[in-house]
């Protein structure tokens, strides 16, 4: 016990000790604190002092300071005009600047643009150094061409068949040919210069010579329309004074609106004569030899069916009447190509005479109201009254008048209308003849009055006609002066315009005087 | 009436001539027959028919020759003539010779029924029978 008293008591001494140490350490520690805090005060005491000098400095120089913003105010203020005055100056520098640049632009393409033009130039240059080159081998070439066609017109011109005379406004000679030479008996050098109306002298189907005046050339020269009559031959008379048959034709050269000079081109028709003779000569042959035979048939034909030879039997007459007929048919035909061909040879006899045209339609009506009865027509007639006597061929019109009334009668059906008018229009007699009947196909329209044309309908339901019928009605009204039209479908009051059966109406008009 | 009147075929186209001459003699007529214009001549002058049907192409001598001939002729001035042919009366020589001939009559033989020419022969002849009264 005792130690652990003691061991304890040592413990506090040691205890307390510490403590004691310990509180030397804090004293010790304070002292050094207080120490540091005199220092301290000492320090700011020096501090305090100093901030004033500073302080006092401070205010001097916040004196300087301000003294110094003044003068530096002013010279803000001076450097703003400055600024301003160069702002000015730059701004004006600017549009300086600026409008030389739009000047080197607009330079720079002018430039740009004649470097262009120049290059172009250059081209055009090279170019047309080429084509001078070429159009001088050109020129050569045509040139030669040129010569090559003329000496080929020239030969052309020289052995054309036709004689040919060119001359000046004058009538003078300037150019003959071959042709001229040989079918005249004259030679150029004789010729040129020469008046044409002189050296060759025209004659006509008399022997009368054609005066200066009435010469072709002439009026060709002085500017006169003419119009070449080919149905009366005239002729040209040869060196050797013998004659032959010519056909020429004047035209007027003309050059700026002005007739200077003519080319007359003549051609010798002694053998377009001789087969014009041979083709009369042709047709009166004709007439006779065909006539013949059909004569014999007819009339033989006639008798037996007459009786006159015993009595025949009614088979006997039904054959002969057949043989009659065709033969009938056989005449007609003959006879309407004898009128065609009269008609194109000029021969047809024209006899005009003060003509009752309505009492000459009303013949015809008459002859064919056989074959009107026949067929059950409806025909009607009307007649203008007053209608004056017209001169015209009887016959030649009573074949018209026929022929027109025939083909109604004949191209319309069964119980079809037929219908004749005689009107009277100022210096015109008007004739009309529609009917009802089959019509003329549209796409025939002008072929109808060609010779030996039969439009395609009216061959299927009738294969009789000889096509040459409204060819000769139409040649004699054009000679009797007059005209003929149609219309298909008949513009009629007759009702006709059905499809099937369109109709047909002839328009005849022919001159009073 | 007088006796059987006399009629001068001249054609010279023997099937038509035996066709009139046959009709002729039906009709009571004494048909005289020619084949051409010389023999018509010949005949005419020598029996002095009571009318003559002439034809005008004919070989020998043609219609208007023979007609020509006729009417030259004292009894042959007045004798009718009946042109009878084929040939169409549209040229004009042809016009201004019948003209000159006093032709009565000119019928084309294809356009005439042979019993309308005797029909034609008997009313001329009857005209002229008229006339002569």
């Amino acid at each position: 016990m005792r130690k652990k008293i003691i061991s304890l008591a040592d413990d506090i001494a040691r205890k307390l000790k510490i403590l004691a140490e310990e509180k030397e350490d804090v004293r010790q520690k304070l002292a050094v604190t207080a120490e540091a805090l005199r220092l301290k005060a000492k320090q700011l005491v020096v501090t305090a002092k100093e901030k004033e000098d500073v302080r006092q400095k401070l205010a001097v120089t916040a004196e300087a300071l301000r003294l110094k913003a003044k003068q530096l105010a002013v010279t803000a203020k001076e450097k703003e005009d400055v600024r301003q005055k160069l702002e000015v100056t730059a701004k004006e520098k600017e549009d300086v600047r600026q409008k030389l640049e739009v000047t080197a632009k607009e330079k720079e393409d002018v430039r740009r643009k004649l470097a262009v033009t120049a290059e172009a130039l250059r081209l055009k240059a090279k170019q047309l150094a080429v084509s001078r080159e070429t159009l001088e081998e050109k020129v050569l070439e045509r040139t030669k061409d040129i010569a090559e066609a003329r000496a080929k017109e020239e030969a052309i011109l020289a052995s054309i068949g036709d004689g040919l005379a060119v001359v000046d406004k004058e009538g003078k000679i300037m150019y003959v040919n071959q042709s001229f030479e040989q079918m005249l008996g004259l030679k150029v050098k004789e010729v040129i210069g020469r008046s044409m109306v002189e050296v060759v002298p025209r004659e006509d189907q008399n022997g009368a010579e054609v005066q200066f005046e009435e010469r072709i050339l002439t009026q060709v020269l002085s500017g006169k329309k003419f119009v070449a009559d080919l149905t009366n031959p005239f002729y040209y008379i040869r060196k050797d004074k013998s004659r032959f048959p010519v056909s020429s034709i004047v035209t007027p050269v003309v050059l700026g609106g002005k007739i200077v000079g003519a080319v007359e081109t003549f051609r010798d028709i002694t053998k377009e004569k001789d087969i014009d003779k041979a083709k009369s000569e042709f047709v009166s042959l004709a007439s006779h030899q065909l006539r013949t035979p059909l004569s014999s048939v007819n009339w033989y034909a006639e008798m037996l069916l007459a009786g006159d030879v015993g009595k025949v039997t009614p088979e006997q007459k039904k054959y002969l009447e057949e043989v009659y007929r065709g033969n009938q048919r056989m005449v007609g035909l003959v006879n309407a190509l004898l009128d065609v061909s009269r008609i194109e040879l000029g021969t047809f006899l024209v006899e005009p005479e003060p003509t009752d045209i309505v009492k000459l339609a009303q013949v015809e009506i008459g002859e064919q109201k056989l074959q009107i009865g026949a067929k059950q027509i409806q025909f009607s007639s009307s007649f203008e009254k007053n209608i004056p006597l017209i001169l015209a061929d009887p016959k030649l019109l009573h074949m018209a008048v026929q022929n027109l009334l025939t083909n109604a009668v004949k191209y319309t059906p069964e119980g079809g209308k037929v219908r004749l008018t005689i009107a009277l229009s100022d210096v015109h007699v008007l004739i009309k003849v529609s009917d009802t009947g089959y019509g003329i196909p549209k796409n025939q329209h002008d072929k109808i009055f060609t010779k030996l044309f039969r439009a395609d309908n009216v061959r299927e339901k009738d294969t009789e006609g000889t096509g040459l019928g409204l060819y000769i009605v139409k040649s004699i009204i054009e000679h009797s002066g007059g005209k003929i039209w149609f219309s298909s479908p008949g513009k009629t009051p007759l009702g006709g315009e059905s499809q099937e059966n369109p109709g047909t109406a002839f328009h005849v008009t022919l001159p009073i005087n | 009436m007088k006796t059987q009147k006399t009629i001068l075929v001249v054609e010279d186209e023997k099937s038509l001539r035996n066709a009139i001459a046959d009709v002729l003699r039906l009709k009571k007529f004494l048909p005289l027959e020619a084949k051409n214009g010389r023999e018509g001549v010949e005949l005419a002058l020598k029996k002095h028919p009571d009318l003559i049907l002439l034809d005008l192409i004919m070989p020998e001598m043609d219609g208007m020759a023979a007609l020509k001939k006729i009417r030259e002729d004292g009894w042959g001035a007045t004798v009718p003539v009946i042109i009878l042919t084929n040939l169409s009366a549209t040229n004009e020589k042809l016009a201004g010779d019948m003209a000159a001939h006093k032709l009565v009559h000119y019928l084309i033989k294809s356009d005439w029924k042979i019993h309308d020419v005797i029909k034609k022969v008997e009313k001329i002849l009857e005209a002229e029978t008229i006339n002569s009264l």
